[in-house]
């Protein structure tokens, strides 16, 4: 869920691009210039895995994978999850403009959490990499909901409301993203281990 | 939760209620039967559903004052605007905005459906402020409130509702504008202007880099879901379908990896030394200053009046 234009007050909405662009700047420091086209074409692969919707009863959802682009990226996450944030309120209108700089921090913050965590946590099997990958998949969200919730309630007690029910709402999304992404990180670690251990520059 | 005697409280009676909810009930059927309707005849069940990926810039070509008007003038002016128009509190100020912005589209000669498949884009966030900010939001002295009969321990507050038609009045207001904004121009201008502006330049070139494998990418997953399907995939609320996902997942992103390095090369054998070359700026001419000054003036106008006049 991202959030609309007009949503938070306006200082917070500042605030947010600020922290954001020191966020992208800090990203940016952290990955030789050369290799910021190999970032940019990981970051269309995870635009174009967040508009899969997967099938939950009569509707559906779609992932927001914030954890799995922290395992895949590690501290350059932050500026693919801002540019692929950009570029869905470009061309979909999912999430507003002057929200962006929210928007990137909701899930640009959790994803490098969750780098952090994965690294961490992940050990040699393939067992301790699924259970770190779901542990991942769904604490990205997790955390993505509780940044929504609090970045909504910023805007003052009329919101709270919303911020409650928009939590309630992920609950099924993180299940399913811890799902997911347990499955999805065993499968690259089987198949190509060296991108959790090294960044995409670095993966051949 | 009701506190302070000033507070209006209207109970609706149970007859109009009942009208009430039954024609919204109708309404919202009609509209569901009629997707249902729509996506049934648009979609072969065999083939991957619709993932397809808008392209910004198709009426890029067309001629209105948006199109002529100098990118850096037009990001620099409508950006900031964008920000005044978000800082409004007042209803009636908030829907002068979204008439402004309605103006704003039929001047840029963008079709409708464009601006329209983004307010749809977000009919599920703002509909939630619609229906829970009246419902929650806490009562304060003075506020008239609903009793809808049967629900009456959630009185529903018409001040709650006041402000949350101000959020969508103003999101929509934006969204509307980011099509006059960026789509009448190519991308690649458009964003020159954002260079213009400040924004790093590689930062840009990502942009502009991750917005062409969007739709390689989209393509690849097409043809994945199109394998899944031929060897018998059905997707279900079923652990089964998570696990078909979470493979077709981590294969897309170890092709995306893989080929990061095929085009990194490609880019290099074409003379790519960190940065892409750009055309000449096109000179500002007074009209792209002057419009400029009008928009800004506009936002700072409408700001002031809302904050001089408050109406509701």
């Amino acid at each position: 869920m991202h959030i609309s234009d007009g949503v938070l007050p306006v200082t917070v909405s500042v605030a947010c691009y600020a922290l954001t662009l020191a966020g992208v700047a800090w990203s940016l420091k952290k990955v030789d210039s050369a290799d910021l086209p190999k970032i940019a074409v990981v970051t269309s692969s995870f635009f174009v895995a967040s508009l899969i919707h997967l099938p939950l009863g009569p509707t559906s959802v779609h992932l927001l994978l914030p954890g799995i682009v922290g395992a895949l990226l590690g501290p350059v996450s932050f500026l693919s999850v801002t540019i692929g944030l950009f570029l869905q309120s470009l061309l979909f209108q999912f999430g507003g403009l002057t929200a962006l700089g929210a928007n990137a921090l909701m899930m640009g913050l959790p994803a490098l959490a969750c780098g952090l965590l994965f690294q961490r946590f992940r050990g040699q099997t393939r067992s301790s990499n699924s259970l770190a990958g779901a542990l991942t998949g769904g604490g990205g969200t997790l955390l993505a909901a509780l940044m929504l919730a609090v970045l909504l309630a910023t805007a003052g007690e009329d919101f709270w409301g919303v911020a409650k029910i928009a939590i309630a709402a992920h609950i099924p999304v993180v299940l399913i993203e811890s799902v997911v992404g347990g499955f999805t990180l065993s499968f690259i670690f089987r198949v190509k281990p060296e991108m959790l251990t090294s960044k995409p520059d670095e993966a051949d | 939760m009701i506190k302070g005697l000033e507070t209006r409280i209207i109970a609706l009676p149970l007859g109009p209620a009942l009208l009430l909810a039954a024609l919204l009930l109708l309404l919202c059927l009609a509209g569901f039967a009629a997707l249902r309707k729509k996506r049934a005849q648009k979609r072969d069940p065999a083939e991957a559903p619709d993932w397809s990926v808008p392209v910004i810039d198709t009426h890029a070509g067309l001629s209105s004052p948006f199109h002529i008007w100098a990118p850096a003038v037009k990001v620099g002016t409508l950006f900031p605007y964008c920000f005044l128009i978000v800082s409004l509190r007042s209803l009636p100020w908030c829907g002068l905005a979204l008439l402004i912005s309605l103006l704003a589209v039929h001047l840029a000669k963008i079709p409708w459906q464009r601006p329209l498949r983004r307010l749809a884009a977000m009919t599920g966030f703002l509909l939630m402020f619609l229906v829970i900010v009246p419902l929650t939001s806490p009562v304060q002295p003075g506020d008239t409130l609903l009793l809808f009969p049967l629900l009456e321990a959630w009185p529903f507050r018409v001040a709650g509702l006041v402000l949350a038609l101000t959020v969508v009045l103003k999101a929509c207001a934006v969204a509307l504008l980011m099509e006059p904004m960026l789509a009448t121009a190519p991308l690649p201008v458009t964003l020159q202007g954002f260079t213009a502006l400040g924004v790093h330049p590689a930062l840009i070139e990502m942009v502009l880099l991750s917005h062409r494998y969007i739709f390689v990418f989209q393509q690849e997953m097409v043809r994945m879901h199109r394998s899944m399907r031929a060897r018998g995939f059905n997707p279900g609320t079923n652990p089964a379908t998570l696990r078909t996902m979470g493979n077709c997942f981590g294969m897309l992103f170890i092709r995306s990896f893989e080929r990061t390095e095929r085009v990194f090369e490609a880019m290099q054998s074409r003379g790519f030394r960190g940065a892409f070359p750009t055309g000449a700026r096109p000179a500002l001419t007074a009209r792209d200053l002057a419009k400029g000054g009008i928009g800004i003036s506009l936002g700072l106008l409408l700001l002031i009046v809302d904050r001089l006049f408050p109406i509701l």
